[in-house]
């Protein structure tokens, strides 16, 4: 990146994985148009680099991401979102790839969440594959409260996660979803103290890295596919997934090593 | 034959035709459409071949025409090389013939799959129509084929915005008959194939003609020629043979005659 432009999105990647770090904690990584864009670029890197096998989004400071930045909306030149098509246009051609990419990529995402996840920041936590987070994060939907409707995914992702109870709940009161809660739904897949996140973050993280690339990939192929169709149309689409895996290197060092394994007992 | 702009292959009872322009995504140039009618003309003369696959590889089934070649050209150019009407003998083949789609299926190469007897998409397929960015639009039957499977406002959709369609809105319009992992589309569509090759080939070839009838003909005309071909088949030795295996339990073995 040039120098003397702000690093809004921090990217690091180190023995497979890519972490992608929020980075305006003055803001609560509130995202406004240079994040939208440098997030973008660093989700679509992370999807192409084959040097990332995991990836990993995370926030600076006390939050994960506050969600979109409403401050600089209405200052600072709109931010890119002067007029309400402008913010339908945001939400189309900047966050929806982005959140698609997260969840179609071929490799495991997993949302670090070391605070609040709100708004759109809450869509970003979702897409991903898997969250972590600590006893202070919290999920938020708080679009109500300023008279706006769930955006970024939410009102498709929520409802599949933890019915449409707990998601008109959050949707229609516009308060958080404590990360305890989360984990007792099953949003959130575990829960750690904020001075053990990173390295059970990194922990799994690294786990994934050594595990069959491919064998992942299918799995996060046969899950969105299973997600869009019928239980006979997704075991069909299974079966021809578990063939090409089948007569995949991965499946014959899979068994070698099983075999292996137990032969030593 | 040797071909330049595709790949055949003739594994009895089905065959396999590939695109093969990979480096320019399989672009549909004359010389390559007349490559594939060619081929399929020969493959409908060959006895050995009861069902055929068309495909574009792996990574993409057919990503249009070539621009670069058509930029400058005037219509009565474009009338005389009479690119749209080189298809006329892929349309005429009679036999099974299964698309099998991975990647991009579009303009021309979407108008090429939808020619096809069912479509087979990988999860990575894409088709449309992208014609109208161009200031044109199809003109290999796009506009006709389109609305007789996908209905008007989906045929509108994608002829007026332009916009592609993922193999799963494909099959939800019923242009794909299965979505499949991407590296599992030619060889499931080979199997079905294969299904179709165990079948009676002159049932196959009156059952295709009669559904094909369907899109030109009104339902009393449709009727009338499924009713005779109908009829015609009891006039064939695999008809007698389908029954009477039917009858005594065992696998019929299919002749053509």
């Amino acid at each position: 990146m040039a120098t003397g432009v702000e690093e809004h999105v921090i990217v690091h990647v180190h023995d497979g994985v890519g972490l992608i770090r929020l980075n305006k904690p003055e803001r609560m990584n509130a995202i406004g148009a240079l994040m939208r864009k440098q997030l973008s670029d660093a989700i679509k890197q992370a999807e192409r680099d084959d040097a990332v096998r995991v990836v990993v989004l995370t926030g600076s400071g006390r939050a994960f991401c506050s969600g979109a930045d409403v401050t600089e909306m209405v200052t600072e030149g709109g931010g890119g979102m002067r007029t309400s098509e402008d913010v339908g246009n945001v939400l189309r051609n900047e966050y929806m790839p982005m959140l698609t990419r997260l969840r179609t990529m071929p490799k495991p995402v997993i949302a670090a969440m070391n605070g609040p996840a709100a708004g759109i920041g809450a869509s970003y936590a979702l897409a991903c594959d898997i969250r972590i987070a600590t006893p202070e994060a919290y999920l938020l939907e708080a679009f109500v409260n300023i008279g706006l409707a769930p955006d970024g995914g939410v009102s498709w992702l929520l409802p599949r996660m933890a019915g449409t109870g707990v998601a008109y709940e959050m949707f229609f009161t516009g308060k958080p979803l404590s990360a305890v809660d989360a984990h007792r739904l099953g949003i959130v897949n575990r829960l750690v103290p904020a001075d053990r996140l990173e390295a059970e973050v990194r922990e799994l993280a690294n786990h994934l890295v050594t595990q069959p690339r491919q064998a992942m990939a299918a799995a996060k192929r046969a899950v969105n596919h299973a997600l869009e169709s019928s239980f006979e149309e997704a075991l069909e689409f299974e079966s021809y997934l578990q063939e090409s895996q089948a007569w995949s290197p991965e499946f014959a060092e899979g068994v070698q090593a099983f075999l292996a394994r137990r032969t030593k007992k | 034959m040797g071909y330049e702009f595709i790949t055949v292959d003739v594994e009895p009872p089905i065959a396999t035709v590939t695109l093969n322009r990979p480096k320019v995504l399989n672009a549909l140039s004359p010389e390559l459409v007349g490559e594939v009618n060619q081929a399929l003309r020969e493959l409908d003369a060959d006895e050995r071949v009861r069902a055929v696959v068309l495909t574009g590889g792996a990574k993409v089934f057919a990503a249009g025409a070539d621009i670069g070649d058509m930029a400058e050209r005037t219509a009565v150019e474009q009338l005389s090389r009479d690119q749209t009407g080189r298809w006329v003998g892929i349309a005429a083949f009679t036999k099974p013939l299964i698309g099998a789609v991975n990647g991009y299926a579009l303009g021309g190469g979407c108008e090429l799959a939808l020619m096809c007897d069912m479509i087979i998409a990988g999860d990575s397929a894409r088709f449309g129509q992208p014609e109208i960015n161009l200031g044109i639009i199809p003109g290999a039957g796009g506009t006709q084929r389109w609305p007789r499977t996908a209905g008007k406002y989906a045929a509108m959709e994608a002829v007026l915005t332009g916009a592609a369609i993922t193999a799963t809105r494909a099959k939800e319009l019923g242009i794909a008959n299965k979505v499949v992992p991407a590296e599992m589309t030619i060889e499931v569509a080979k199997r079905i194939a294969r299904q179709l090759a165990e079948k009676a080939p002159l049932a196959l070839r009156m059952a295709k003609e009669a559904v094909l009838k369907a899109f030109e003909s009104p339902l009393a005309e449709g009727l009338v020629a499924e009713r005779k071909s109908f009829y015609f088949l009891f006039s064939t030795e695999d008809q007698k043979e389908g029954m009477r295996a039917f009858l005594e339990k065992r696998k019929a073995v299919f002749k053509g005659r």
